[in-house]
């Protein structure tokens, strides 16, 4: 790919998104809900679009595509699972909307410190996000670096792109907090539903049409169409890749947060159905580009240069080729910047306001915006230093934030759960999720996710059982919330 | 719980299941577009009408 493109298309996408940035300016920034919800008023459309830009990182168009070219169709049946689990916003949506505005919750850890009654609960699960995301976003960042190097030759080198993906990412956050990231979200977005789609139209003509994408697959390895089809995907991989992401849309704080934010039910509805359209075609859309590399490149080193490989090669034209690029890069800076607000506004809300006395809520803007660029640094450095520790505490992302599901559940659905029960389960199951992830990644032939999950739901329930739960609180919350799902949706 | 998180809640749930059952235990042979691919592809749009119908009432209330 001719580097000079590759600038100029970079440069045309950092204007127009920094414009779009700047208009998004509206409405109160002065206050932490304003600046970190949005005031609780977007509307369906961007809360859509952004929540597909923050759940779809580059993972996605380059991890899954890799997925898919290694292991087949079981790549996408992965994403499906996890298409499916969005199914739980459905469920639990409503209720964080409900709960979000009666008490004003800011971050997903705040509600579970006051519906358990304890600051250490929400201490506890904020500082365990922040463990396993700034590592998570590190890699993101990374990845920016590679794909440029990739497709350049080395003309823009590493350390240029993780340096001009952290900046934007500071920025974009910066503009108008999560108004001008959901706005930028929205914008790449549409982009890349847009290019991406094109490109597979582009490939499967250049294969002989559907018939003969299919054919080709088969022609080249018949296995690739059925799981376990060559091995990679093996039930109980299969069993422990999925259930982490199962529960993805609530485990998340950057997208569980994003359920305070929709102005009504009725827009929530457009981001979760716009969402599930969305994530449709762009799980198809990854997992053909993974199929045609594998039959247009079979022999790849490594699996992650699927995509770079595809839209750098004469099947597609290079000027669709490197807006996609470009598009890939702002996927991965709409990842970080949702998680970077997200954070600080953990830290602030979280850890900050529990540790001093007087802190108000513009003390809390304040810090969380002077946090806002101590952790893109924090993860540029990461990013910098790819230490193994901080490989597996990415990879540890999904099985380590799923621990937080029980008590999540727990705060809508059983009255009897205890501050005692969710810090012990969190704590400890992240534990033991790191200490498999360090050791090999499997504990008697099961991933790190499942245990996450089976230690954390039997810890919540065994301590929550032995020790007292803050009865009035958990009576008004529930009946609250059973109210008023009664009147909303009758 | 109301009764239609319940009733949809077990289909989604279902749904799942299928997703893990189907291409495991039947489809393993199954190395044509019409195989895992295909029965994917359908229990992904049921989801989709699932969560249609889910949140088919949720209103505009501010």
């Amino acid at each position: 790919m001719s580097t000079s493109l590759v600038w100029a298309s970079i440069s045309v996408y950092v204007v127009i998104a920094i414009i779009i940035a700047y208009l998004s300016r509206s409405g109160d920034q002065k206050s932490m809900a304003g600046y970190f919800l949005g005031e609780r008023k977007l509307n369906g459309f961007v809360s859509a679009l952004s929540y597909s830009a923050t759940t779809y990182s580059a993972f996605m168009l380059v991890g899954l595509a890799g997925l898919t070219y290694n292991g087949g169709v079981g790549a996408f049946g992965f994403e499906i699972i996890y298409f499916m689990g969005v199914s739980l916003v459905a469920i639990f949506g409503p209720r964080f909307w409900l709960v979000g505005k009666k008490y004003g919750y800011v971050t997903p850890s705040e509600m579970l410190g006051d519906r358990y009654q304890s600051k250490w609960v929400a201490i506890v699960t904020a500082i365990s996000s922040c463990l396993f995301l700034i590592p998570y976003s590190a890699v993101q960042l990374t990845g920016i670096g590679y794909l440029l190097a990739g497709v350049t030759d080395g003309a823009i080198p590493f350390t240029t792109g993780v340096v001009i993906a952290t900046v934007l990412a500071i920025v974009f956050s910066y503009i108008a907090g999560i108004r001008s990231v959901a706005w930028t979200d929205s914008l790449q977005s549409l982009l890349m539903i847009t290019t991406s789609t094109i490109v597979v139209i582009v490939i499967i003509l250049h294969l002989g049409g559907i018939g003969g994408f299919f054919d080709a697959i088969e022609a080249r390895d018949p296995q690739a169409l059925a799981v376990p089809g060559n091995g990679f995907f093996n039930f109980w991989t299969f069993l422990g890749l999925t259930i982490p992401w199962f529960f993805f849309s609530i485990s998340n704080p950057q997208v569980s947060q994003r359920l305070f934010m929709p102005a009504s039910l009725k827009s929530m509805r457009h981001m979760l159905l716009g969402f599930l359209v969305f994530g449709f075609i762009y799980t198809i859309v990854s997992v053909v580009w993974g199929f045609s590399a594998s039959v247009l490149f079979p022999d790849l080193e490594n699996a992650d240069l699927a995509t770079p490989t595809l839209l750098s090669s004469d099947v597609v034209p290079p000027v669709l080729g490197v807006i996609v690029m470009v598009g890939i890069m702002a996927a991965a800076i709409s990842t970080i910047d949702s998680i970077l607000l997200t954070l600080s506004s953990l830290f602030s809300r979280d850890v900050y306001r529990n540790m001093t006395d007087k802190a108000d809520d513009s003390k809390q803007l304040m810090v969380g915006k002077l946090v806002i660029p101590v952790i893109a640094v924090l993860t540029f450095l990461f990013a910098k230093l790819e230490l193994d520790l901080i490989a597996v505490l990415s990879v540890a992302a999904s099985s380590g934030l799923i621990v937080v599901v029980p008590a999540i559940i727990g705060s809508f659905f059983w009255k009897k759960g205890t501050a005692a029960g969710a810090i012990s389960s969190v704590v400890l199951s992240s534990l033991l999720v790191i200490w498999v992830e360090a050791t090999d990644g499997l504990l008697f032939g099961l991933k790190s996710g499942i245990w996450g999950l089976l230690s954390s739901s039997l810890l919540f329930i065994a301590v929550s059982l032995v020790t007292k739960a803050p009865k009035q609180k958990a009576e008004e919350f529930t009946q609250y919330v059973r109210q008023n799902m009664r009147s909303s949706r009758s | 719980m109301n009764q239609k998180e319940k009733i949809w809640g077990l289909v989604i749930l279902i749904i799942v299941f299928l997703g893990y059952f189907i291409p495991y235990a039947f489809l393993s042979n199954v190395t044509k577009w019409y195989g895992s691919f295909l029965i994917w592809s359908i229990l992904a749009i049921i989801v989709i009408i699932a969560n249609y119908f889910l949140s088919k009432n949720w209103g505009d209330e501010e």
